[in-house]
């Protein structure tokens, strides 16, 4: 109410220095009453009426019909009042709903923590960025009790929070996995099965499963309709693609899953990661595979985490730090 | 970018030309669009897929969720007119070896 | 009662003539100019609801007097279908209007009281009042 007083006065200050003088001062008193009632919620249709009493009141010989114009923009200026009223009860609205969200997304990011193993021999790299606040990528490292590392990464299809939810799901359904099944083709089938069985028919679910053996260097895989990684050979110094056949989770419950097993040697590199990776959208059209090729080679004398650190910066870079889908890379290197 | 959905009658269902971008924020009208007509029992829904320059994971989805309606209600579903990068998505998936997939010469719609 | 004032919903001119009726009684309470405006806004948005989606129905006036306040309240009633989801039609960005724009919500925050009560099928009943300052 006190901001009320004072701002009549202001105003009629400004109006009156204006009526007589037109100067760009009282104009520009004027845009800072308007913020001002802004930030104090008055009304369009306050600052009209406002308007016509201190008129009245600085020029009392004003026209009748003058002043009664001021009704009836009053009458017209009620459904922006209308608007602006709601427009910010949605603002309201609009930071409660961020505030949650980032709490979801602190809550996602503890549910889907993972350690990367430490394993002699083995250097591994890894980086997953959410395009919002929370993702739909999600990978995982597990180690059994035959120091077997377990390495996963899936892509919800969607993305925002209806994907961060179902990532949610798959992440319980894969500690919920007997221990003794984590060869590739299995962990998958039970997966697909979960999926199938609990989410939403148009929701559906990309995954890769290996299994590094760290004392034979073996490394065994499957896919379920996801993005191909690929595998860099130290001996030919060749990239190729590391296909595997297979149906996306959650669309045919009695889907099987091809296991397919390389042998690992010194030097060699995995290169596992999601559809954001390919999918980024620079100027000049998508970013093909052989230019994710090209960045790998030049950063490769790096450590691992290294590689997947730079390789994301320059593509972040390169789409002009917006980034349309969950990136998510995965490194694994044999040193020795 | 937008996308317009052209439906058109055919004898035992439908015909279905989509033109430009599939993704999160189109995604919703194809849906809405072609959601109701997969639920027909027997339908033939036939897509043609020739004028979409781009489409993202969740244009994928949609069509595994039209695949499997329209499966569902004992009717057939096929694709047409994929580009390159498409077909790449579809086979990648594996949706290639359960969706129908033509070529244009052998597609239903000229 | 003292006073009660109705006013039937069955075309678009019936919304002016509620509007007349509202800013005739808000005059004579002593409502200034801003709050007049509000009250037939208000009024305007729910005899356009009625005649929009019910067809047909009423708004009446009546004056209120309280702990040495008065006020003006205004019902408006329809025998129309009725809302499915109160509370969804209370959220803001929910327009079914299309005219004003903020319907039910925009017409809660120009009044002091608001009350709704809609039956599927029966009918729908808004009470709103605004107070004297």
């Amino acid at each position: 109410m006190e901001y009320r007083e004072n701002m009549k006065n202001k105003y009629r200050e400004a109006l009156s220095t204006y009526l007589q003088d037109q100067t760009e001062q009282a104009l520009y008193q004027g845009q800072k009453i308007s913020k001002k009632s802004i930030e104090y919620n008055i009304a369009p249709e306050e600052i009209i009426n406002i308007h016509k009493n201190i008129l009245m009141d600085v020029y009392p010989d004003t026209p009748e019909k003058v002043l009664d114009s001021f009704d009836f923009l009053l009458e017209v200026m009620m459904g922006y009042g209308f608007a602006y009223r709601e427009h910010q009860n949605l603002r309201h609205i609009q930071q409660e709903l961020e505030s949650e969200i980032k709490i979801a997304a602190n809550v996602q990011s503890t549910l889907l923590e993972t350690t990367i193993p430490n394993v002699d021999g083995l250097e591994i790299g890894a980086i997953s960025v959410p395009a919002r606040q929370m993702s739909g990528d999600y990978y995982h490292f597990v180690q059994d009790e035959k120091k077997h590392i377990g390495v996963a990464i899936a892509d919800v299809i969607g993305k925002g929070i209806p994907a961060a939810l179902c990532m949610s799901m798959i992440k319980y359904a894969m500690d919920s996995l007997p221990e003794h099944r984590h060869n590739p083709s299995s962990v998958l089938e039970s997966l697909n099965r979960v999926v199938e069985h609990n989410v939403d028919p148009s929701m559906f679910i990309t995954m890769f499963y290996g299994l590094y053996n760290p004392e034979k260097h073996l490394f065994s895989y499957s896919a379920a309709g996801h993005e191909p990684g690929f595998y860099y050979e130290a001996a030919t110094k060749e990239f190729t693609d590391l296909s595997a056949r297979g149906l996306l989770l959650g669309v045919d419950k009695k889907t099987k899953y091809v296991q397919y097993e390389k042998k690992v040697e010194r030097g060699d590199m995995i290169i596992l990661l999601s559809d954001g990776v390919t999918e980024c959208r620079t100027s000049e059209g998508f970013i093909e595979r052989e230019t994710l090729i090209k960045f790998i080679q030049k950063n490769m004398h790096l450590h691992a985490q290294d590689i997947v650190h730079h390789l994301f910066k320059q593509l972040e870079k390169m789409q002009h730090f917006q980034l349309r889908d969950d990136f998510t890379l995965l490194i694994l290197k044999r040193n020795v | 970018m937008d996308i317009t959905v052209d439906v058109k009658d055919i004898t035992s269902g439908v015909e279905v030309r989509v033109k430009g971008e599939i993704d999160a924020y189109t995604a919703p009208k194809l849906s809405e669009a072609l959601y109701p007509l997969s639920k027909r029992e027997g339908i033939v829904m036939i897509v043609d897929l020739t004028e979409v320059s781009y489409m993202d994971s969740t244009g994928l989805g949609i069509f595994v969720g039209l695949f499997k309606s329209v499966r569902a209600h004992n009717g057939v579903f096929t694709l047409v007119g994929l580009s390159e990068r498409l077909q790449r998505l579809f086979d990648i998936t594996g949706l290639a070896d359960i969706i129908d997939i033509k070529s244009h010469a052998e597609g239903g719609v000229e | 009662m003292e006073f009660q004032s109705c006013v039937k919903i069955i075309n678009e001119w019936d919304i002016v003539a509620a509007r007349q009726l509202g800013r005739n009684v808000a005059k004579e309470l002593g409502f200034g100019t801003v709050d007049q405006a509000r009250i037939t806004t208000a009024i305007s948005e729910l005899a356009r609801n009625i005649y929009l989606y019910a067809g047909r129905g009423s708004v009446c006036i009546e004056k209120e007097y309280e702990h040495g306040k008065s006020g003006m309240k205004i019902i408006a009633s329809d025998e129309g279908p009725g809302i499915q989801d109160i509370r969804k039609v209370m959220e803001d960005g929910y327009t079914t209007s299309g005219g004003l724009g903020a319907g039910l919500p925009g017409v809660k925050r120009l009044m002091d009281e608001f009350d709704i009560d809609s039956f599927p099928s029966k009918g729908t009943t808004i009470t709103t009042i605004k107070w004297l300052r």
